[in-house]
């Protein structure tokens, strides 16, 4: 157990960074650049503590513990574990690039965007590394308000519904969730996650998984999803997809699993179930879906489904391949996000029917997306690809046929993204593509190949965080000895 | 001697990245010469590790690991490389053959606007198949596989203008894609009984697991051979993929990754010989190919696609020969067809350079006029492609042929289609040769034939047709069954022919005999079909119709699977997503809403309907209490 | 013990209950139906102090010291607005003072 509030910094720094461009009176250019600069400062000392973290200990590391509510044993408790570390480190660059973009496509009311942004960054470190149950509800509800605000202001047309129909389904998560994080921590006594014993609850498990259910947007709790990321801005998308879709799997982790090892061993195939389904239901209508953001959407749905198996397959290269993929896909449908919001700034639409014939004569674009797109169908090699072979490595072990529903899901996937890619990439011109429409710019490249290149040093090198994730690479054991 | 093979993986993925980081730095012509020169040194590379192999004392192999690439658990894989007799066979065919085709590419692709492009995918290519077939252990071998697809995908589709192209590219990418699929499965097998890929330890694990586990790794391997190699049912993506550039063809198409399946079956074929059902069935997969696509060439009219399906027929030979055991013969087939096909492909694509991009034969009649040397070399390849002796295709098809005879009366059934196989090769070949080359130009030809690049097109183009056509020639002299076979006996330590495979002298002599002699009459038949003095082709239209719509596999496909896919697909957004799903939250939302309407009522205003109310529910409250009591 | 019972007390201070209940409900001038509410409040006084002396203990005695206070209150606030709404110039009927109707 180390203790650091390195952990803290990355959660208040962003934070406090949001206040102060509330109260201070910058100009529009310095609200914007001054938010990069956190960003990118976040970064830097994520790395730093990456560097320093010890991946063959056991337990906690980094974390911080001051007491807060003592006569429930409510605390102030942060740190981290190996897929934590990870899962921060995918929070903190996909949120630079996010923050990149809205400053690159110079959004209105800086002041507010830019905080909200900072925010969301740090209450979203918050969820991952808060080892407390009431904090980590707080830091939760603490990220969805600034979503709330993001889409509701900055949206598309739609934007009001989307967010009415977000606050809703989260809202209904969250409450049953706090309902569940009461009773479980009353009844055991702490709300401290690493002190807390297991409990057998099935009810209480139910209630954590909901919550996690919708926010993972799991067949049939994904109802949001759809207008939320086609209404809300790109970089919000980018990080509802990538970040917070995660949140709901690294839940089911670090709660649903490690927590309840009786109820989630007595539902695994009812989550398996779903997962299949969701992987199956959101690969149909990825293949489908008339548009650019439609597509990356449901395929998100789909790696979704596909991580819930890893993680409910319960082996250890199950686990694995579930934290790599978390991970993977976060960057996946971060940059495939982006990349949409820069086709929709070139030609004001992302339906296909009006979209073609791009790569000609935009050859960063074009090299771009048919990466992200070649890494996010899986092709052998990839990240993705490693993610998705442990997953289903893991859950044939568990039974075979959850193996040949991944499988068909990853021929499905290489039938929506091919579309996707050359609907917008190749055959003739589309009529909203003007003859004018540029390449990629400098800044977009800086935001864009960033998140690429990391995906493809990932891709080189999947051990990085598959065998890195859980203390001594034994995640089976781990989670059942609660991470201690 | 790992170092060699290293050189060889990695040069054409720093020539690859090269290209892409140079951008329009760097003009059109050195991105050729960087791609040219960065398979010259993998083929180097390759040699190096050839001669190394050949001082080490019994050759067996060698694995070097750079790093771990996988690891969870105790499942682990490293990036690793494998040298043995096979691997640096076909290291040689793909970096010999590639870098012949990647300099041919230079004057084939010049004056095409993307040319850099193309460049650095045939780099990308040939590392994704030299990965293929050095990796040292079955997951890196199915990354190559996945990552040759990718490229397959980016090369059929590097004119994306056209739509035939983008939709030949998603075909060939997704029919591989169940391929890879179903080689996903059963390496899923693997892993849950031995938490090891490695090729050692599987082949051990293989040995110990039950008939159906072993039949389904098998089984699922083969389907990704099948899908690769495009074998019945899955070949239907192959004469679409003649929409990519014909070096493309030649190089991706015809010599090397369409054979990976055969390399597959040799490489396992310790799996394989524990499951014999399921190498028969690759066997006959074979046979039944190189007869239906040998029927279907008979009718095309596409020079490119009559190449392709020539290909599939020939593949059809080495699945044979790889099936019924005799895996040395298969690679010798696959060497051998490597050269001649290539050659092949390249003089199409000459002749289709020279006349702007036109590929139906019928309107090429009489170039071989104009393009001598063209004519010669193309007659070179289709020769050793009928295998007729001394060409190269004589010396490996006889012996697979010969090889079948030997196994059981399956073998002498099969034994009999190949032999088939071998008449109607001849037969279709030489209709594509008497059809384009003899005779007087046509006003088509004479109109197009542009002089431009001197007589029959650049040196660059040239040069590697001429390597290719004497390989086509004397190619197959290293192996004559059964009086001299160094190849059988290099192959030996990694894929030792079976017993049953073995054939005797006689059925060596029938099978080269039978197979000559119908092959020349297939070309007879040719010749008096649709030589100079014309007979009358015979009509049999419902035949030809069915065989000009490639026996309705595109159609039936289309049917049974992309269409019900496609429209349960749409059903379950129209009917499921949209009115259940996504309306639910508006629903709740309205549900709310409404109840607030109903409980507003009770609202009145009236001081005493409260007290009505209050007094009420103290009363229930007070009844309640009471009762329960 | 001197004086009644305890049960004497609890029946008038049902019955002062009873009137004031029935004065809240049946009229319409907010005075009375002040005036109403102090004797139901009264009523509830005198049996808590009735049941206190009863037991024997003083806690229901300070409970209605504290009911006191409050009617007081109440009772300030309730005048303040009849005079408010005097001022306003409107009738002085409940009936007629529903802008809370849903």
């Amino acid at each position: 157990m180390t203790t650091s509030s390195i952990t803290s910094l990355l959660i208040w720094l962003p934070i406090g960074a949001a206040i102060a461009l509330w109260i201070l009176p910058l100009s529009r250019y310095a609200i914007g650049s001054l938010a990069v600069l956190v960003s990118l400062v976040e970064v830097g000392f994520w790395i730093e503590q990456a560097a320093r973290f010890d991946f063959a200990r056991h337990g906690l590391q980094f974390s911080q513990r001051t007491p807060w509510i003592k006569d429930l044993h409510v605390s102030y408790h942060v740190g981290e574990y190996g897929f934590s570390l990870w899962l921060v480190g995918l929070t903190v660059v996909a949120m630079a690039a996010c923050i990149g973009y809205g400053f690159w496509v110079g959004r209105d009311r800086p002041r507010v965007y830019f905080g909200l942004m900072l925010m969301l960054t740090g209450s979203t470190v918050g969820v991952f590394v808060s080892q407390d149950m009431l904090l980590f509800y707080a830091f939760f509800e603490a990220m969805l308000i600034p979503l709330y605000i993001l889409i509701g202001v900055w949206g598309g047309a739609g934007r009001m519904g989307a967010t009415i129909k977000l606050l809703i389904y989260t809202m209904t998560g969250s409450l049953v969730m706090l309902a569940a994080i009461i009773v479980y921590g009353l009844k055991v006594g702490t709300f401290d996650l690493v002190d807390a014993p297991p409990s057998a609850s099935r009810w209480l498990f139910l209630g954590f998984m909901l919550a996690f259910a919708i926010k993972a947007t799991l067949f049939p709790f994904h109802g949001w999803l759809p207008d939320a990321y086609r209404e809300a801005p790109p970089e919000v998308t980018a990080v509802l997809s990538g970040v917070i879709a995660k949140v709901g799997t690294y839940g089911m982790l670090r709660i649903a699993l490690t927590k309840f090892p009786d109820p989630s061993g007595y539902y695994r195939t009812v989550v398996l179930t779903l997962g299949a389904a969701a992987l199956v239901y959101g690969s149909l209508l990825a293949f489908r879906a008339v548009d650019f953001r439609g597509v990356v959407a449901y395929s998100s749905m789909a790696q979704s489904g596909l991580i819930t198996i890893g993680l409910f397959s319960g082996t250890n290269i199950g686990f694995d391949g579930a934290v790599l993929q978390m991970v993977a896909h976060g960057l996946i449908s971060c940059s495939l996000f982006l990349i949409a919001g820069t086709v929709e700034r070139r030609s004001t639409t992302g339906e296909f029917a009006r979209l073609g014939g791009m790569a000609r004569g935009r050859p960063a674009l074009a090299t771009l997306l048919m990466t992200v797109g070649v890494i996010s169908l899986a092709v052998p090699g990839s990240a993705a690809f490693a993610g998705e072979f442990l997953i289903l490595a893991g859950a044939y072990q568990r039974a075979w046929w959850w193996a040949a529903i991944g499988a068909t899901g990853i021929v499905l996937a290489a039938m929506y993204m091919l579309r996707l890619i050359s609907a917008v990439l190749h055959q003739a011109r589309g009529p909203a593509v003007p003859d004018a429409a540029l390449d990629l710019r400098a800044g977009e490249l800086a935001l864009v190949v960033p998140l690429v290149a990391a995906l493809l040093v990932l891709s080189a090198w999947p051990a990085g965080i598959s065998h890195h994730s859980f203390a001594g690479d034994a995640p089976v054991q781990a989670v059942q000895g609660q991470f201690r | 001697m790992t170092t060699g093979a290293w050189l060889c993986l990695f040069a054409p993925l720093l020539g690859a990245v090269l290209i892409l980081l140079g951008g329009t730095r760097i003009p059109r012509v050195v991105a050729g010469w960087i791609s040219t020169t960065s398979v010259f040194v993998a083929f180097a590379g390759a040699l190096w590790s050839f001669f190394a192999l050949r001082a080490a004392s019994g050759h067996i192999g060698r694995i070097s690991s750079a790093w771990t690439w996988v690891q969870a658990g105790n499942f682990k894989v490293g990036l690793s490389v494998l040298v043995d007799p096979l691997s640096t066979m076909m290291m040689l065919i793909v970096a010999g053959v590639g870098g012949l085709i990647v300099l041919y590419s230079i004057g084939y692709m010049d004056g095409d606007d993307e040319e850099r492009r193309y460049f650095a995918y045939i780099s990308f290519f040939v590392f994704s198949m030299l990965l293929l077939v050095e990796g040292g252990n079955l997951l890196l071998l199915l990354v190559g596989w996945g990552l040759v697809g990718l490229s397959s995908y980016l090369l059929i589709g590097f004119w994306h203008d056209r739509p035939s192209a983008v939709a030949a590219a998603k075909k060939a990418f997704v029919m591989n894609a169940i391929g890879d699929a179903t080689m996903a499965l059963a390496f899923f097998v693997l892993i849950a009984h031995s938490h090891s890929l490695e090729f050692g330890a599987s082949f051990a694990t293989a040995g110990q697991l039950s008939p159906t586990a072993v039949n389904l790794v098998a089984l699922g391997l083969l389907g990704g051979a099948a899908a690769k190699s495009a074998q019945i049912p899955l070949h239907t993506w192959l004469p679409d993929a003649m929409e990519g550039p014909t070096p493309v063809s030649a190089l991706i198409h015809a010599a090397t990754m369409v054979t990976a399946g055969v390399y597959l079956i040799a490489r396992t074929h310790p799996i394989f010989e524990q499951a014999r059902t399921v190498e028969l069935v690759a066997a006959g997969m074979g046979t039944l190919t190189l007869v239906v696509a040998g029927l279907i060439a008979l009718v095309q009219t596409d020079i490119k696609r009559v190449i392709a399906y020539s290909t599939m027929s020939q593949i059809g030979y080495m699945f044979l020969g790889a099936g019924v055991g005799a895996y040395a013969n298969g690679m010798f087939h696959l060497m051998t067809h490597a050269f001649f096909k290539a050659l092949l492909f390249m003089t199409a694509g000459v002749v289709i350079h020279a006349l702007a991009g036109e590929q139906d034969i019928r309107k090429m009649r009489g170039i071989g006029a104009l393009m001598p040397w063209t004519r010669w070399a193309f007659l070179a390849g289709a020769l050793a492609l009928v295998g007729v002796p001394p060409f190269s295709g004589f010396f490996s098809k006889d012996s697979i042929i010969a090889a079948a005879l030997h196994d059981h009366w399956y073998g002498v059934v099969m034994a009999i289609a190949a032999l088939f196989g071998a008449f109607l090769t001849g037969l279709y070949t030489f209709r594509l040769y008497f059809i384009v080359f003899p005779g007087e130009p046509s006003a088509f030809v004479r109109e197009h034939h542009h002089a431009h690049h001197g007589k029959e097109g650049p040196l660059t183009m040239l040069v590697p047709v001429g390597i290719l056509a004497v390989l086509a020639v004397i190619g197959g002299w290293i192996q004559l069954s059964p009086f001299w076979h160094p190849l059988t006996t290099w192959l030996e330590p990694a894929a030792r022919t079976l017993g049953v495979a073995v054939p005797t002298n006689t059925q060596e002599a029938i099978a080269s005999v039978a197979a000559v002699l119908l092959g020349l009459a297939g070309i007879g038949v040719a010749y008096g079909l649709y030589g100079t003095d014309r007979l009358v082709v015979p009509k049999l239209p419902a035949v030809q119709r069915a065989l000009e719509h490639k026996l309705y596999f595109d159609e039936a496909y289309d049917a049974l699977f992309y269409r019900p896919a496609a429209a349960f697909a749409t059903w379950v957004r129209r009917d499921f997503e949209e009115p259940v799903i996504l309306a639910t939250g508006p629903d709740l939302g309205e549900g709310t809403l409404e109840l607030g309407e109903g409980v507003r009522r009770l609202q009145t205003g009236l001081l005493r309907t409260y007290v009505l109310f209050l007094g009420t529910g103290v009363a229930i409250v007070g009844v309640v209490f009471m009762a329960v009591r | 013990m001197l004086g009644p019972g305890v049960a004497w007390y609890l029946g008038v201070a049902a019955f002062l209950f009873g009137t004031g209940a029935l004065g809240v409900i049946v009229r319409r001038n907010p005075i009375i139906v002040l005036l109403s509410l102090e004797i139901m409040l009264n009523g509830g006084n005198l049996a808590l102090i009735a049941v206190a002396r009863h037991a024997g203990n003083g806690a229901g005695q300070i409970f209605a010291l504290a009911v006191m206070a409050v009617a007081a209150s109440e009772v300030c606030v309730g005048l303040g607005l009849v005079v408010a709404i005097n001022r306003k110039r409107l009738d002085l009927d409940i009936d007629k003072l529903s802008e809370l109707r849903g």
